[in-house]
């Protein structure tokens, strides 16, 4: 009768070292990804907020170029104030006649 | 063949190991052995510790079209710290730092002694430098010199709408927090836990993956959304700057409202400050009057005396009194402005000619009761705005028997409120009789992209829409009739409005004779309101009413908003043939 016994292709020391081995690299590769991965988004989220600090820039130029205006005494300037104010039927851009 | 492919695996597995090795190599170098020059360089590179980076939610203003501006954002920077161990020359290192941040740098002598402490590694010296000027500095590599990065609060508009967004400082533990205005209302949502920008996708995976997938934190931290409009805020603040100037006001004030939703499209008060720069700031203007304030009105009460009184059916459009010109009750002598009597004339008068007799003669016929109880559902509670410190209303004569005291609630002396609870109030008789929460915050942007509504819903009946319309109706006449002798008078469109002159309290239980609290309020169009604007000036100089002081502002107000939402006409279009001409003086 012939021997029923199981008999594995490679010893278990070989397979125990193997995947030791993958799972090493694989722990190492993860470590990798990670730090990649921590580094970017600090950049980008350093980024986002250098650009919001520029846009934050723009909109005190805006405010400033608006409250510029608001100030602005017209008379000084030269411009003489209306003496009649007249209402008139508001003339359609769009509508066809 | 199985020695074959035995020897096949085992070649892998050494290439496996070999570079296992190669990168635990590679790794033992950048961490150990050239590990300092790397953390050193990093440090040139002005990557400090991410979480040690100040974070805050943006509160924002909302242009008419949608746009949004900032007016609280992060601004971002460098900050300058020595190292006094490697600091070679204290004397020409604070050359090179005066150069780049000469406003934000301590003093010479008290950099000299920081340098001096060599058992310390690291002291900071300057904040807040801008970009290219940290950039510079970090690029001449100046040894013991540390240039890092660095956030603040910033806010764009420097005073515009300072006392509605209110400022960060530090509290009693060692982070910025909300400390007034809309910072502290929605401190919650705008704090950050330091974490969210530099999250570690890993970590997180691993730690708590529940937290990864729905976290708590993208419900709860995100920006504030204001209905404050940034062109329409500036015109009222210059607007009522110019009025304190020109009078000498103490202090002035004044709210822009959507009567319908209670939507604040400006609110301002002046003096005001910059929150960028508090260096010498007066502490008491870091509140806001508006809501912490209470005063004595004058004569804009009158339409909310006369609305209650329509409302509870004592009078009608029609009915008539007798203006003696004075009366006397419970000993006080009451009087019209100008102490004249009127004879029989009918109720709509009494707003028309701001008629005190009037006015008293109209909380008489409504009676203690019901004067208590309109007055009470009118200003008996906060008015729940979103800004921090309300204060109540000071309603102790409307508990008393003495019939005074609601005869001088009836044309705004005696009770007191603040402009808030005020135009609260008065924004019931241009909203057809129901009261609204006002409120500044109109949506949440939350981290995770949501935007919630902020509505507030709370609407509470006072007035019957018949009883507002009537005074309305007589408000509109103010503006048609009396207002710079009806040279006010807008053809196209109708105007509500009341002024009010009160005299101040002077402490003793009595009132100036000299000195007023003047107020003014009105809305338009008078039968379907887009705006409320309630302006007010405290301790005027050389001016006894209030037509004198605000009128102007008023105008100005109305007639930039017309034009700047293009508000439609209401009412009298001319014809093309016959134009309605107004002339001005």
């Amino acid at each position: 009768m012939r021997s029923a016994r199981f008999r594995l292709l490679f010893s278990p020391l070989s397979a125990c070292l193997g995947a030791v081995g993958v799972l090493l690299v694989a722990y190492i590769g993860l470590i990798a990804v990670v730090m990649s991965y921590a580094a970017l988004t600090v950049e980008f989220s350093q980024s986002v907020r250098n650009e919001e600090a520029a846009v934050a820039a723009l909109e005190s130029e805006y405010l400033a170029g608006m409250a510029d205006i608001t100030r602005t005494d017209y008379a000084a300037a030269g411009y003489a104030k209306p003496s009649v104010q007249t209402f008139v039927r508001a003339q359609s851009a769009t509508a066809s006649r | 063949m199985r020695a074959q492919f035995r020897s096949r695996i085992r070649l892998i597995l050494f290439f496996v190991l070999l570079i296992a090795l190669l990168i635990l190599l590679r790794l033992y170098f950048l961490q150990i052995v050239y590990g300092e020059d790397y953390a050193r360089k990093a440090d040139r590179q002005f990557a400090s510790g991410g979480s040690g980076l100040f974070d805050r939610g943006s509160i924002y203003l909302t242009r008419k079209d949608g746009a949004l501006i900032s007016a609280a954002t992060l601004a971002t920077g460098f900050l300058v710290a020595i190292n006094p161990q490697t600091l070679a020359d204290p004397e020409s290192a604070y050359a090179a730092i005066a150069a780049a941040a000469s406003s934000t740098l301590v003093s010479r002598d008290a950099f000299l002694a920081a340098a001096a402490k060599k058992g310390q590694t690291y002291i900071e010296v300057a904040h807040r430098l801008p970009e290219e000027a940290g950039r510079a500095l970090a690029a001449r590599n100046v040894p013991g010199i540390l240039v890092l990065r660095e956030r603040w609060r910033y806010y764009p508009g420097g005073s515009l709408a300072a006392q509605s967004v209110g400022i960060v400082s530090y509290g009693s533990g060692d982070a910025l927090v909300g400390q007034t205005g809309l910072e502290t209302v929605y401190d919650g949502t705008l704090s950050r836990t330091g974490d969210s920008l530099y999250k570690n996708f890993f970590a997180q995976l691993f730690s708590n993956v529940g937290n990864l997938l729905v976290d708590a934190k993208d419900a709860r931290e995100g920006d504030i959304v204001t209905s404050i409009e940034p062109e329409v805020q500036l015109r009222l603040e210059h607007d009522l700057a110019e009025v304190t100037t020109r009078y000498t006001s103490k202090e002035s004030g004044g709210i822009i409202m959507n009567p319908s939703t209670g939507e604040i499209i400006a609110l301002a008060a002046y003096p005001s400050y910059d929150g960028n720069d508090l260096r010498n700031v007066d502490p008491s203007l870091l509140g806001n009057p508006l809501v912490e304030h209470v005063h004595e009105f004058g004569s804009i009460m009158k339409p909310l005396t006369l609305a209650a009184a329509l409302d509870a059916g004592v009078v009608t459009p029609e009915t008539t009194y007798n203006d003696t010109g004075c009366i006397t009750v419970n000993t006080a002598r009451l009087c019209n402005w100008d102490l004249k009597p009127r004879g029989v004339i009918p109720l709509k008068q009494i707003i028309v000619q701001s008629l005190n007799v009037g006015a008293a003669w109209v909380a008489t016929e409504l009676g203690q009761e019901r004067f208590r109880k309109y007055f009470t559902a009118l200003f008996g509670q906060k008015t729940g705005i979103d800004l921090s410190s309300e204060t109540g209303a000071l309603l102790g004569n409307l508990s008393k028997p003495q019939q005074v005291g609601y005869d001088t609630a009836a044309y705004g002396q005696g009770i007191a409120m603040t402009p808030v609870q005020m135009v609260r109030a008065l924004g019931a008789l241009a909203n057809g009789g129901v009261m609204v929460t006002p409120h500044l915050a109109r949506a949440i942007r939350l981290n995770s992209g949501i935007e919630r509504k902020l509505d507030s819903e709370e609407r509470v009946a006072v007035f019957s829409p018949e009883a507002v319309r009537e005074t309305t109706r007589m408000m509109t006449a103010v503006v048609d009739e009396k207002l710079e002798n009806g040279k006010a008078k807008i053809p196209t469109m109708s105007v509500a409005a009341k002024t009010g002159t009160a005299q101040l309290t002077n402490g003793r239980g009595g009132y100036f004779t000299d000195r007023f609290f003047h107020s003014f309020v009105g809305f338009f169009p008078s039968y379907n309101p887009r705006f409320i604007i309630l302006l007010y000036t405290n301790d005027p100089q050389h001016v006894e009413y209030a037509s004198e002081t605000l009128n102007a502002a008023f105008l100005d107000l109305v007639h930039f908003l017309i034009d700047y939402y293009a508000v439609p006409p209401d009412r009298g279009l001319p014809s093309e043939a016959a134009p309605a001409a107004t002339p001005l003086s």
